[in-house]
């Protein structure tokens, strides 16, 4: 078996100038990179997010952390730079991708980080759990570790969630550093995975949240798969085109029992039972927290363990039936509540599922649709480096068959379910580890060992590495005119906690609004756009929430913020004219008086008649 | 080694976890609060554990560190919100004696010829 630390990286002896010039880099590459976002203007005036206002500062900082890492990972004959080196430039590349947002506001991006706070308040607040307020009450485990660490730690909620993307991809990069040492033992490789797996996550699901903590898990859970539980098969075949091709033309009843003598003679990877035997209980652990935290995630992690243990790879044969069994416990029950009003499967479909995450986002503004296909074009370029990679190691008798299953199976969630229209994030995100592994087949030069770039592929690989850094500061901040918060806004917010008494409902103009982090269940929230979806006009959308303002028992608050009005109109869904309309028709209305108004947001009380 | 046979990351593991949670619970300034909540909530329970699956390997060990404290503080909390008995004190308490008592289990491993 693989272990997950390689011996072969350096981390004692003297230090090398390189190691030296190396390290410093980073240091100099984090300096400017800080400096840079830190004197970018609140709020982000560009369709293009932030990409278009970070100064070239910034950009001289990336590009020259990708030549430290990669004259790092080029190293010398013996190998990369030392550990420490090599560990050093991936954690100024997790604060310079993940912490950019942290250095240009001092709030956290989006309003979904806001809302879980209010979560885990609202939960430590309330005795028990009642799954009929919301969904999230129906997965309640990350809540429950988050009201827990906050009451207990004493520390800022606010603080907590503007570094949470820093931290979970700390959580991830340990994961996929000891995943990866059980799928290959070339360090070049490895420490390439963890930069690349960096580089391609423009998905932004790293911010405090279940889905970030499960991923985590996941990993977890697959380290263990590939590793402590990891099987042996007894014939080393079926990589080659002909063993495939032959299997293929000849699927006979004798085909399909020899298929199960392989697959029962396969033998532990560990030899030690009593190791297997505590790994298999930790995984088990974390199916179960994964089951009680995420919606999503225990059925990727079902798929990856079933698929696993069907190719043989992984020793406990019971482990998809156990994983099943604990994930159908938790809907039947826990989740029950949730399930009746919204089945499994029922927007399952290729074609509903092709609308909801490729088709209905690219509309908006011209900067906003770039954003987007920018997205789409680093996800692709990603899986057909990914591709090649995978090619290259087929025609080398190299591929390794635990990735491609774990690359792939993913896309198995796909036409499951819409998933508000994010399950395409979500698929692109479970595969980008198996991704970024395959891909470094490809970004590593095939002969040689160890597999030492030239200096031509080390230029070109140092252009790759920056060019797909751009992509994807592109593609994870392009939201940053609607999802960066100024303090005003933040002020409002504040306004419309005091302003709207309990019972009553707080109507915003659209997501994102950095709300309900306080008193989550004490109000109702609404937002028009999510009230007059198919025509925000002021003569179809105004009467509408006007009269479900006016009567909204115990009143109702409308909160218009530059940031809610900015979704709209980049999103496609309004105009700033058509808002401006829709806002001065609302002020005009009886029962309808501002309470609230700063530069960025005005509050509108509704008394009800 | 200590006298009973039971080694000495192991006490310090089991002191350290009874430590920590008194002086968690009395209360600590704020940036001393959050370190000593974090060990005893995540950091020593996760170690303890971690050291009853017989792992060798460091890198693994020190991932299922974070992965079983985390998980295991998140089971505790999610279970004590369905019982409606859940207080930071309580999980506090909680996660020092699943500490101990998983360095009791690791003390019998260790006294195991």
């Amino acid at each position: 078996m693989t272990g997950a630390l390689d011996p072969a990286t350096r981390t004692g002896g003297r230090w090398k100038a390189r190691e030296v010039w190396c390290a410093l880099a980073g240091a100099v590459a984090l300096a400017l990179a800080v400096w840079a976002a830190s004197t970018v203007a609140v709020p982000v005036n560009s369709d293009l997010g932030l990409v278009a206002v970070l100064p070239y500062p910034f950009w001289a900082g990336v590009l020259l952390l990708n030549v430290a890492f990669v004259v790092a990972l080029r190293g010398d004959a013996a190998g990369p730079a030392r550990r420490a080196v090599m560990m050093w430039l991936v954690v100024v590349l997790v604060l310079v991708l993940f912490g950019t947002a942290a250095f240009v506001a001092d709030v956290p991006r989006g309003e979904v980080a806001f809302r879980h706070l209010g979560i885990a308040d609202a939960l430590s607040g309330t005795p028990g759990i009642d799954p009929d307020t919301d969904a999230y009450f129906n997965w309640p485990g990350f809540f429950a570790l988050l009201a827990t660490v906050l009451a207990a730690t004493g520390l800022d909620p606010v603080a907590v969630a503007l570094w949470a993307p820093v931290l979970n991809m700390g959580l991830w990069l340990v994961a996929l550093g000891v995943l990866t040492g059980y799928l290959t033992r070339d360090p070049r490789r490895r420490w390439l995975v963890l930069w690349v797996f960096c580089l391609g996550n423009w998905q932004d699901q790293d911010y405090l949240s279940p889905q970030a903590f499960s991923f985590f898990l996941y990993l977890v859970v697959v380290a263990l798969l590939l590793g402590p539980l990891a099987a042996r098969t007894p014939v080393l075949r079926g990589h080659r085109r002909v063993d495939l091709a032959g299997w293929w033309r000849g699927r006979s009843p004798g085909d399909r029992a020899d298929l199960m003598a392989w697959w029962r003679g396969r033998s532990p990877a560990e030899p030690r039972p009593g190791y297997r035997v505590g790994a298999l209980v930790v995984a088990l652990l974390l199916v179960a927290v994964i089951c009680a935290s995420h919606q999503l995630t225990p059925f990727m992690v079902l798929i990856a363990i079933t698929a696993l243990t069907l190719s043989g790879r992984v020793w406990p044969s019971r482990l998809p039936l156990i994983t099943a069994v604990v994930l159908t416990l938790w809907l039947v029950y826990p989740a029950s509540a949730y399930l009746i009003g919204n089945p499994p499967l029922a927007e399952a479909g290729l074609q509903g599922a092709t609308e909801a995450n490729v088709i209905d986002r690219l509309s908006g503004t011209a900067g906003h649709v770039l954003v987007v296909q920018i997205r789409i074009v680093l996800t692709l370029v990603l899986w057909a480096l990914a591709a090649a990679g995978a090619v290259r190691d087929w025609r080398r008798g190299r591929l390794d068959i635990r990735v491609v299953l774990l690359a792939l199976t993913p896309l198995l969630l796909f036409p499951a379910q819409l998933y508000g229209g994010e399950m395409l994030i979500r698929v692109s995100l479970f595969a980008l580890p198996f991704i970024a592994l395959q891909a470094c087949s490809v970004l590593l030069p095939t002969k040689g060992s160890p597999r030492r770039p030239s200096v031509r592929a080390a230029g070109a690989l140092a252009l790759t590495c920056f060019l797909l850094a751009v992509l994807t500061v592109t593609g994870r901040f392009g939201n940053a005119q609607f999802d960066v918060f100024t303090d005003d806004e933040i002020a409002a917010v504040a306004a419309v906690q005091r302003l709207a008494p309990p019972g009553s409902t707080i109507i915003s103009a659209a997501h994102p609004t950095p709300w309900r982090s306080e008193a989550y269940l004490e109000h109702r929230a609404r937002t028009i756009d999510d009230m007059c979806r198919s025509d925000l006009t002021t003569a179809t959308c105004g009467p509408l929430v006007y009269d479900y303002a006016r009567h909204s028992p115990g009143g109702a608050v409308v909160l218009l913020t530059r940031s809610s009005e900015a979704s709209l109109v980049l999103q496609g869904a309004s105009s700033a004219q058509g808002f401006d309309e829709l806002e001065a028709w609302l002020g005009a209305q009886d029962g309808v008086e501002l309470a609230f108004s700063n530069a960025d947001a005005r509050v509108y009380r509704v008394v009800t008649p | 080694m200590s006298g009973g046979g039971v080694t000495r990351p192991t006490l310090a593991l089991g002191l350290a976890a009874l430590a920590l949670s008194v002086a968690t619970l009395i209360g600590l300034p704020t940036p001393l609060q959050a370190v000593a909540a974090t060990a005893v909530l995540v950091l020593l329970p996760g170690q303890a554990m971690a050291r009853l699956t017989q792992v060798t390997d460091l890198a693994l060990s020190a991932l299922l560190v974070l992965a079983l404290g985390l998980a295991t503080l998140t089971a505790v909390s999610t279970v004590m919100f369905y019982l409606v008995v859940w207080s930071w004190q309580a999980c506090v308490i909680t996660m020092g004696a699943i500490t101990i008592l998983a360095c009791i289990a690791r003390a019998r491993q260790e006294a195991t010829p």
